[in-house]
């Protein structure tokens, strides 16, 4: 999933503006509507056309509202029902879901994969943001800077982010080969590794082989949205700091750092809940092996959900998952919040 | 600074910049070269950076002699185009709404879209699969569109507000003055002119339609539904090593985002940017 978000979350004077705005409207259409003489006829006419006025901007908002708690809100309050029952086929063609209490909840704290899969994900998410994220910043920098073609390059990186994840997936897969792989011919000609390493085979690598998929994938959506937030910051800042004499390592560590502190909150969190969140790519490269050591809570969701048929578990994943979401959305609410303080 | 150093400074960060783009595109360019080798060629070590001699069997064996593969990629298409419609009717009335009509709670709407991309996708599928089982709905492609959108719509709605934003006032008080109501004022005036920021949001809407592989693998049972992302995914299991022939089917479902990269790229980086900055 691509997503999208505000880097400030918090609406800014522009959004304010644009409240104030609207009144500005509807006066002025009230006030340039055609004069009805005040007969019986032109006051329901009048009171019509005002209740038009107050309702028909809330009638913009209805299909899409609607789509939503149909197919989003609905599901998602169906789903938090089904952690805390017994659904299989069995019980899904009868329609009769016994209420099951902590059951589910229960099965799947004490399955040892459940707990592995968490530890997985966690370093497939950290792993990959890390990475990403430094190398995003740095390739931000650079592409901040004027040089012929620079727009061209900013634009062709983003190609990595907008290829189906399950082509990016079967690339590396290609590229990861022991032996007539790309990745390791390049790593032996270089020196940097003697034999082949068998990236997708061996339990132990195998993770990585994977984060380093999800890092090129990852490095254009953290570069554009860094991009923007040094865009953002005021040349004259620079100016000002080049009078006092202040060096490039002063005006990066003293300047750029402190501004970009917000944007990268931001880009760190949709980072977080993006990654933690991936499913096709790994299902793709590993299938979540060798022997589990890719298997994310995604991936162990669906296998328990589709493969093994116990709806209900496999829906206390997610609500696991879920809560998992909101203690780092929340810590990030914390952190940004404190940040518009200071 | 001297002229001679600052040219000097410029070639450097030319190449540092080319040298990056260089290792973030090469990926792609090797599936390209790779499907295009013969076996021999294929194993060869050292490989070969530009193929010695181009072989276009893949592509023959794959779309010409065998259809399987064009008939995933007429699902696709058709799951792609339908989520891009349904997206942009959903989100172009409630984003301008959103953007400027007199609204109470605007602020509720926008975390709500914020909150529902958070959601993970097999959140989703579990619920609707139950759901679209029972109305009869599953194993079809209607039922990925409808999955498809609860993930483009928020992320569409979100986009296309600061588009509607930036529109200059006068234009919908100059339609009301004319006789537009809200509605006719927002389809012949308020649309036509935001063309760009509709595109951005449809060519968007179109590669994640077009990329989606979990709705399509929970939501159709059915191979003769399923999409090029899960040929894809089949072929990989069961050609394993034939990976010039992987390598020709992944350039094919690559080419729609080479496509809009071509043409709208300008759009989508923009877009992206707008979407995630000028709240």
């Amino acid at each position: 999933m691509k997503t999208s978000a505000p880097v400030k979350t918090t609406s800014t004077s522009h959004s304010r503006a644009s409240w104030k705005g609207e009144y500005r409207l509807l006066s002025t259409t009230t006030t340039t509507s055609p004069q009805i003489p005040k007969t019986s006829i032109g006051r329901t006419q009048n009171k019509q056309r005002w209740i038009g006025k107050r309702i028909g901007p809330y009638l913009f908002l209805l299909p899409a509202t609607l789509f939503l708690a149909v197919f989003l809100l609905y599901p998602i309050c169906t789903m938090l029902l089904f952690s805390f029952e017994q659904v299989n086929i069995g019980t899904l063609l009868t329609g009769d879901l016994p209420f099951v209490g902590l059951d589910n909840y229960h099965t799947v704290l004490t399955d040892q994969l459940f707990r592995s899969s968490v530890g997985i994900s966690l370093l497939f998410t950290i792993g990959s943001l890390v990475f990403q994220f430094c190398i995003g910043f740095l390739l931000a920098l650079l592409f901040n800077r004027r040089f012929p073609l620079v727009g061209t390059m900013r634009g062709s990186v983003m190609i990595a982010w907008m290829l189906p994840i399950v082509v990016s997936g079967t690339i590396f897969k290609w590229m990861f080969q022991s032996d007539s792989g790309i990745i390791n011919y390049a790593l032996q000609s270089l020196g940097l590794a003697h034999t082949s390493i068998h990236w997708l085979s061996d339990p132990k690598i195998t993770l990585w082989g994977v984060i380093i998929a999800n890092i090129w994938i990852g490095i254009p959506f953290n570069m554009s949205l860094l991009l923007a937030g040094l865009q953002s910051i005021s040349a004259s800042l620079y100016e000002a700091a080049l009078v006092d004499g202040a060096n490039a390592f002063n005006r990066f560590w003293s300047i750029t750092l402190p501004l970009m502190r917000s944007t990268s909150l931001t880009v760190l969190m949709l980072g977080f809940i993006y990654t933690l969140n991936v499913f096709d790519l790994i299902y793709v490269m590993t299938g979540g092996g060798p022997v589990n050591a890719t298997e994310v809570m995604p991936l162990y969701a669906y296998n328990i959900a589709f493969e093994q048929f116990d709806l209900g578990s496999g829906s206390a994943v997610a609500v696991l998952m879920f809560l998992l979401l909101l203690v780092v959305s929340t810590l990030y609410l914390f952190l940004i919040r404190r940040e518009e303080v200071s | 600074m001297t002229t001679t150093q600052k040219s000097l400074r410029t070639a450097f960060l030319t190449a540092l910049g080319l040298f990056c783009t260089v290792i973030m595109i090469f990926p792609l360019y090797w599936v390209i070269v790779s499907s295009l080798k013969n076996t021999a060629e294929l194993f060869r070590t050292p490989p070969t950076l530009f193929p010695l001699q181009i072989d276009w069997t893949p592509y023959i064996t794959n779309f010409v002699q065998n259809q399987d593969m064009l008939h995933y990629m007429a699902n696709s298409l058709y799951i792609a185009l339908g989520t891009t419609i349904l997206t942009l009717v959903l989100a172009a009335p409630i984003a301008y709404a959103l953007a400027r009509l007199p609204i109470r709670g605007k602020n509720i709407f926008l975390l709500a879209f914020l909150i529902a991309q958070m959601f993970p996708s097999i959140m989703l599928a579990l619920p609707l699969f139950v759901m679209f089982t029972r109305i009869g709905l599953v194993n079809s492609q209607p039922a990925v569109i409808l999955a498809v959108t609860t993930r483009t719509l928020p992320f569409a709605a979100l986009i296309l507000r600061p588009f509607f934003l930036t529109l200059p006032r006068e234009l919908e008080d100059a339609a009301f003055i004319d006789g537009c109501n809200l509605w006719s004022a927002f389809y012949r005036i308020i649309l036509p002119l935001s063309r760009p920021g509709m595109l951005t949001v449809a060519a968007l809407t179109f590669l994640m339609g077009w990329s989606d592989f979990l709705f399509p693998l929970t939501l159709i049972s059915d191979d003769s539904k399923r999409p090029l992302t899960l040929g894809l995914y089949k072929f990989i299991s069961e050609y394993g090593s034939r990976w010039n022939d992987l390598m020709a089917v992944s350039t094919v479902a690559a080419i729609p985002i080479i496509l809009v990269f071509i043409f709208a790229q300008k759009y989508i980086t923009s877009g992206l940017v707008a979407g995630a900055v000028k709240e």
